[in-house]
């Protein structure tokens, strides 16, 4: 198992927005990460890469225990954070937020061919500020500068959100080529992307891991995906 | 093109309007009059913008204000005069403090190589009291009255040889305080189990170099005494630039470490925090080096007399080294060109920093989103502490170059720290840009808000000028501050959001 989350909890000031949240995500897959607005989707995301650390529970990555590590030692092990919003330098052009997140010097050199492929646009836009990009460019730089450093797992949080449906294609065509080389988890409210990507599921409620399994069986289960998610 | 101006419009409107009040004062002025008005306004001005840049910068990226920076200025400038006319204090307590700081590094950085240290709790608490009762023996009865006089100050010079202490004692100090140096950091390390991990023997080096460096000093404090003050006095300048700045930054990162740190989560106590230590700073500095001010003497290279003085132009002065350049027949001092050119100086170098370097990088982005920065990897805070040091630092050479042109005294902080919060908020909060133009709007308006004071403005047909209080001089930059902040809520290049 790559990432294992056993039981975490977490509180955001006062207020316990995770009350339990367990999964698991074998090495080269898709996880998925389903559920409705506030289950605490984002949270969980946040509490693996350590912006918000979970008060209890083990989160183990590669076996390692890293709950409690400051983030940017967490992220250093090799894990990539695509956050909600995408979270995009503005000032910084988009070479620059790439070259940002190198660990070592040179990372950027031997990735930035294949990323360019990945997502030609960039090529075409590498000295242009980032707050200048298009939602959906922003969207493909921030997978981007997650794949510069040698990164095992990638935590993505909505890629979709916001974008026009063809550009959704373009993002779920570039995350299924990733995935033959790099473990996602990805976190998704269009229930349309996820069962397109990924491999199996856990469905959040409330703070709670509610339900699990193949993403093929989810895709089925009418009533299921009515309970948790809303219509789909 | 359309799009800037309309975005820009009150902005460009404002310049503007700046530009033909500053033309249309001028025209009232003969011209040397007023190039002279204008060069002193550019020389307060690269003053203020060596305190604001750092004080703009900690603002973006960490969101702290930091009321502590015209202590910082303050600082730099005392350390500064200390190293270019009385070395003597500094060669007596600089190697105290590298034995307390190299103690510490050392032990915080060995801890984790050590057998565990049983007790938990209460052996923390218990090497706090033992660091704590080490440092007192340590500085028991040490004086610093003798050290700090001069011949002017304390009704008279004491000799080296009576102010400072025999060799054996200094010693016994030394070892003292490096003893209450590794206890603190025991303690420390006790309290944070996770720091000082694979992080390699550079601590190791570091701290048992300062501790060298401190044994190193104690026996050659006379001597380091008299090869300082044997300098030219030029070089010595130049040794008290870098000194005052770097002591500032050292100071800097301290107070970053030591008490913003805890509170990022609390600004509010930043700001009770910093205020309070400009308090406790400015009676330390009145405590040391006494409640009136020095005067500090301008280096050779730009003090020269004679029959060529002044000289009539930049290049003739790089030959001669007058005391004043000749400006359109009237002389100005020409070290107020030298603080010009200081200032223009560490302008290009920050911006060069900012636009090219990694860390430049990493601070822009972090202005806008240091979570996300450190979710990449980045450690931060570390670079918060950099940051911090950096701007103290500025402010700190600024201190220094400050001195020899309007003295030290344990005032002068304030007085800076006030108008740079000024300019920055003109200029915009955060923004590097901004805080230049700030600090240059500032110091033209302190240049005219003089000009005006002494001579009164002639309006027409009135007998005779209107007369105004000297402090006229000082509200004139609140005035305009007010005024850019109801034309431009966010200040001059201030971000939208």
């Amino acid at each position: 198992m790559l990432l294992s989350v056993e039981s975490i909890q977490t509180f955001i000031g006062q207020f316990h927005i995770l009350e339990g949240i367990s999964l698991e995500v074998p090495s080269g897959s898709i996880t998925a990460l389903l559920g409705r607005n506030g289950a605490g989707k984002t949270t969980t995301l946040r509490s693996i890469i350590g912006l918000n650390p979970p008060r209890t529970g083990r989160v183990l990555f590669d076996g390692q225990e890293i709950q409690g590590r400051p983030a940017y030692e967490i992220a250093a092990l090799g894990i990539g954070y695509v956050p909600e919003h995408r979270a995009i330098f503005r000032d910084l052009s988009v070479e620059e937020n790439l070259r940002i997140a190198e660990r070592r010097k040179g990372d950027l050199a031997g990735k930035i061919d294949f990323i360019y492929e990945l997502f030609p646009d960039l090529k075409r836009l590498a000295k242009h500020p980032g707050g200048k990009l298009s939602g959906g460019q922003q969207q493909m730089l921030a997978i981007a500068r997650a794949l510069v450093p040698d990164n095992r797992l990638l935590l993505v949080d909505e890629p979709s959100e916001g974008l026009a449906p063809i550009v959704v294609e373009q993002i779920v065509a570039s995350l299924r080529r990733l995935s033959d080389q790099i473990t996602v988890l990805l976190v998704e409210q269009n229930f349309h992307m996820a069962a397109q990507l990924a491999d199996r599921y856990y469905i959040v409620d409330d703070g709670h891991t509610a339900h699990s399994g193949k993403m093929a069986d989810l895709a089925g289960d009418q009533a299921l995906i009515t309970r948790y998610l809303g219509a789909a | 093109m359309t799009n800037f101006l309309k975005q820009n419009r009150p902005l460009i409107i404002g310049s503007l309007a700046a530009v033909a009040a500053m033309a249309w004062a001028l025209s009232q002025y003969e011209p040397k009059v007023a190039a002279s008005i204008l060069l002193s306004g550019l020389t307060l001005g690269a003053l203020y913008f060596l305190v604001t840049s750092g004080l703009s910068l900690i603002f973006g990226l960490m969101d702290v204000l930091n009321f502590a920076h015209g202590l910082l200025f303050m600082v730099g400038a005392y350390m500064g005069y200390t190293l270019y006319a009385n070395p003597r204090i500094l060669l007596n307590t600089l190697p105290l403090l590298l034995a307390l700081a190299g103690g510490a590094i050392l032990a915080r950085r060995a801890a984790p190589m050590l057998p565990k240290i049983p007790g938990g709790q209460a052996a923390r608490w218990g090497l706090w009291a033992l660091a704590v009762a080490l440092l007192l023996l340590g500085s028991w009865g040490f004086d610093l009255a003798p050290l700090a006089s001069t011949g002017i100050s304390a009704g008279g010079d004491v000799p080296t040889a009576e102010a400072q202490e025999a060799l054996g004692l200094f010693v016994g100090r030394l070892l003292a305080l490096a003893a209450s140096g590794i206890a603190g950091g025991l303690a420390l390390a006790l309290g944070q189990p996770f720091a000082g991990r694979s992080r390699g023997p550079r601590g190791l080096v570091l701290g048992a170099g300062l501790l060298a460096l401190a044994l190193l000093i104690a026996p050659a404090r006379t001597l380091g005494e008299g090869a300082i003050l044997g300098l030219s006095s030029n070089l010595r300048f130049l040794i008290a630039l870098v000194v005052g700045a770097g002591s500032g930054a050292a100071l800097g990162g301290l107070i970053e470490w030591s008490l913003i740190r805890p509170l990022y989560s609390r600004p509010i106590y930043q700001v009770l925090v910093t205020l309070g230590l400009v308090l406790v700073g400015t009676e330390l500095v009145k405590g040391v080096w006494g409640p009136t001010g020095y005067y500090m003497d301008t280096p050779d290279f730009f003090s020269q007399r004679g029959e060529a003085c002044p000289s009539p132009n930049l290049v003739a002065w790089l030959g001669d080294h007058c005391a004043s350049i000749d400006v359109l027949g009237r002389p100005f001092p020409s070290y107020r060109i030298f603080i010009i050119a200081l200032g223009l100086i560490m302008f290009a170098a920050i911006a060069v920093l900012l636009r090219r370097s990694r860390l430049g990088m990493i601070i822009r982005a972090g202005v806008q989103d240091a979570e996300m920065v450190q979710a990449l990897g980045i450690n931060v805070r570390r670079v918060f502490t950099m940051v911090f040091a950096l701007g103290a630092g500025l402010a700190a050479l600024g201190g220094v170059a400050a001195a020899p042109f309007i003295g030290v005294n344990p005032g002068i902080g304030q007085e800076f720290q006030l108008q740079a919060f000024i300019a920055v908020v003109i200029g915009g909060m955060g923004s590097y840009g901004g805080a230049a133009a700030g600090a240059l709007l500032v110091g033209l308006a302190r240049a005219f808000g003089d000009q005006i004071v002494l001579s009164g403005i002639q309006l027409p047909f009135m007998a005779e000028a209107v007369k105004f209080s000297p402090s006229i001089a000082r509200a004139s930059t609140v005035l305009i501050m007010a005024l850019v902040l109801l034309i431009r809520p966010t200040g001059l290049f201030g971000k939208k959001d």
